[in-house]
């Protein structure tokens, strides 16, 4: 039973990938002092562990209720995504910024980077083929400590980058996020064509 | 589709958990006993446009001669700039384009904050689709968001703004979840007719 929950832990924990997400959050909130980049980190990570749970107990009767395909879940993290990739690679001027720049909440930290499409069906997957509840619970409170863990220390990084390095990491990893997003949108799309 | 879905999926579009700051923010020069009342009122009216929609819709649709494709992909295509509206705030396009020390009258409360573009596609094309049963829906999912609006200044005092903010984003992203899912139905429906 614990080896199931550790082994579910890690599948969890890969599929929410935070080492590989860290540097875009990172880019997403380099405009703030160390200790709200903590601050916000912790915050996400608790949003995002309150929506894994809520997927596991009521997913499959939420989206069901809503006549929504779980493809559709796909998309909308891949559009979220790219659009969040557009306005990382092609940055407001700073003096635009000062004024409308609000610290990210929710989207699209916590969801759809943390808890994404991806991590969402394969809860919803796993509490089908598993019947005990509390393995499922118990293994996304396992991945959740050291995500947690992971995105809270990433602000370190920001030390060792400056300010410049930090600039360039934004349109490298704006990159890359348009890759995980049109990746998605692809998936999605076979998925649709073959239901 | 069943009573309970069709009631579920008016009320996220009408979106009142998500609305509660807006009006909050509008009426807040409003003493607090005509608060209640103006919110009923608008309630009304917003109610008056959706049932006006909902008997039009199907006229409209057949005199524009718009197939059932287009009026899902326009549903779908309306309610996502919306959400998306919601999921990235942008001071330069605020919802609230009626600022002002008067009384809100119709604008911004009953629309497009509640009979929005998007509600009212919806409307219409669920009229179209399904036919006399959706009024049902419709009235208790005003109901129901009536009843979150009248409580707006209570919800503010337990959820506090961030909490309001997180719900905010929450209901943007169901709303993304529904407008794709329109969306690829009307791609369904056009795929079915060529």
């Amino acid at each position: 039973m614990v080896i199931l929950a550790l082994s579910l832990a890690l599948t969890f924990f890969i599929v929410s990938n935070p080492i590989g997400n860290s540097p875009v959050i990172l880019a997403l909130i380099k405009d703030f002092n160390y200790a709200k980049q903590k601050q916000i980190m912790l915050r996400e990570a608790i949003l995002a562990l309150a929506l894994a749970l809520f997927f596991q107990f009521c997913g499959e009767v939420f989206l069901g209720l809503l006549y929504v395909k779980p493809y559709t879940l796909t998309y909308c993290g891949g559009i979220l995504l790219f659009l969040v990739a557009i306005s990382m690679i092609f940055p407001v001027p700073p003096d635009e910024v000062k004024k409308m720049k609000q610290e990210p909440f929710f989207v699209p930290i916590a969801t759809p980077l943390i808890s994404g499409p991806g991590l969402m069906t394969v809860i919803m997957a796993k509490s089908q083929e598993i019947d005990s509840w509390w393995i499922i619970t118990l293994a996304i409170i396992l991945a959740w400590i050291p995500v947690t863990i992971a995105l809270v220390g990433s602000p370190l990084m920001q030390q060792v980058l400056k300010r410049r390095g930090m600039v360039a990491l934004e349109q490298l990893m704006g990159m890359i996020l348009m890759l995980i997003s049109v990746e998605m949108v692809v998936s999605a799309t076979m998925k649709y064509l073959n239901a | 589709m069943s009573l309970v879905s069709l009631t579920l999926i008016l009320f996220l579009i009408m979106d009142p958990l998500g609305n509660v700051a807006y009006f909050i923010e509008v009426l807040n020069h409003i003493p607090p006993k005509q608060q209640r009342w103006v919110i009923i009122r608008e309630m009304f009216i917003a109610l008056g446009v959706m049932i006006l929609f909902y008997f039009l819709g199907d006229f409209i649709l057949d005199f524009l001669e718009v197939s059932d494709a287009s009026v899902s992909l326009t549903a779908g295509t309306i309610l996502f700039l919306v959400a998306i509206k919601i999921i990235f705030p942008n001071s330069r396009n605020s919802r609230l384009q009626s600022r002002g020390d008067e009384e809100p009258f119709v604008v911004p409360l009953s629309i497009p904050l509640i009979a929005g573009p998007a509600m009212l596609a919806t409307v219409m094309f669920y009229s179209h689709l399904i036919g006399t049963s959706v009024i049902i829906p419709i009235f208790i999912a005003w109901f129901l968001a009536s009843m979150v609006l009248v409580m707006s200044p209570l919800l503010m005092k337990t959820l506090g703004r961030n909490g309001l903010m997180a719900i905010e984003r929450l209901m943007g992203m169901v709303l993304i979840l529904l407008a794709i899912q329109r969306f690829l139905e009307g791609i369904h429906l056009f795929a079915q007719n060529v």
